[in-house]
């Protein structure tokens, strides 16, 4: 190996050390969800204070919890319980929705991580 | 009309042919990720870019990337089109490197330039063309990973290989 093989080596490890960080840097963290329910406006929720939020869904009311920055669906009258399941929300771009009782929840930050998901 | 086939045509083609045999043989290997190969026959670009110059380097790397999608059956398809920017992208950084290292760069430091390029080059190419989506780029870092382990052992190979090309 010669010293400019050296250097590439160098600049090569350095590169690919920039694109982990620049890639795999933590999701930044949530700052407020998006809360749609069916026939209704968005309604916006501020992650910063611990709380419960009942939703009026298509089946019934809906729990949603908000705590450390995260929320959650804690009560549902949807048959399935997939919302529940979903468990906290806390990074950007995470969503879970209750679609039988048509509630849907999307945390959201400087930017979305994912433009769209599909189950 | 009749062609004249001179040296340099001859040795593109063998070198070719050990190139493709590369090639096939690693088409056997299963990968354990959809983009992960050793990318053998850059050995012999690699080899003969030291040894003869960019320009027959470049006419091997093309006519594998052709032949090989004939062999393998993916001519035209998605694949082909990424082997083919990626072959092109290396061969634009290795042209780059010989113009502006002159000499001092060593088959190993071309192999892990023309892997790096290539993966990259392939990367771009599926961005533009099949996968328009930013969480492409979150692959990137690993398969650069692979390139650079990749194109480290095959420039040693390449190295070895040199050594004893030029010896005789």
């Amino acid at each position: 190996m010669t010293t400019a093989d050296k250097t590439v080596l160098i600049l090569a490890l350095a590169l690919i050390a920039a694109l982990y960080a620049h890639s795999w840097a933590p999701a930044p963290a949530a700052e407020s969800a998006r809360v749609s329910s069916a026939g209704k406006p968005d309604l916006w929720l501020a992650l910063g204070a611990d709380r419960e939020v009942v939703i009026e869904g298509v089946l019934g009311p809906t729990d949603l919890e908000i705590r450390d920055g995260r929320i959650r669906f804690r009560r549902a009258p949807c048959l399935g319980k997939h919302c529940i399941h979903s468990g906290w929300l806390a990074s950007d771009g995470d969503f879970a929705a209750c679609l039988p009782n048509a509630v849907a929840v999307q945390v959201v930050g400087k930017g979305t991580g994912f433009d769209a998901i599909t189950f | 009309m009749e062609f004249e086939v001179t040296r340099e045509d001859i040795r593109i083609a063998w070198l070719t042919a050990l190139a493709l045999g590369m090639y096939v043989l690693e088409m056997a290997f299963p990968s354990p990720l959809p983009g992960f190969k050793p990318g053998l026959a850059n050995i012999v670009t690699v080899a003969a870019l030291v040894c003869f110059g960019w320009a027959t380097a470049a006419w091997i790397a093309l006519l594998r990337v052709l032949a090989g999608s004939l062999l393998a059956g993916t001519f035209l398809s998605p694949g082909f089109a990424l082997s083919l920017s990626g072959a092109l992208a290396s061969l634009m950084v290795l042209g780059l490197a010989v113009s502006v290292s002159r000499k001092a760069l060593s088959e190993v430091g071309y192999s892990l330039l023309a892997a790096l390029a290539h993966m990259g080059g392939q990367i771009g190419a599926a961005y533009c063309l099949f996968i328009p989506h930013a969480g492409l780029f979150k692959l990137l870092p690993v398969l650069m990973s692979a390139a650079l382990v990749f194109g480290l052992l095959n420039g040693i190979i390449a190295r070895s290989m040199t050594q004893v090309l030029l010896a005789k």
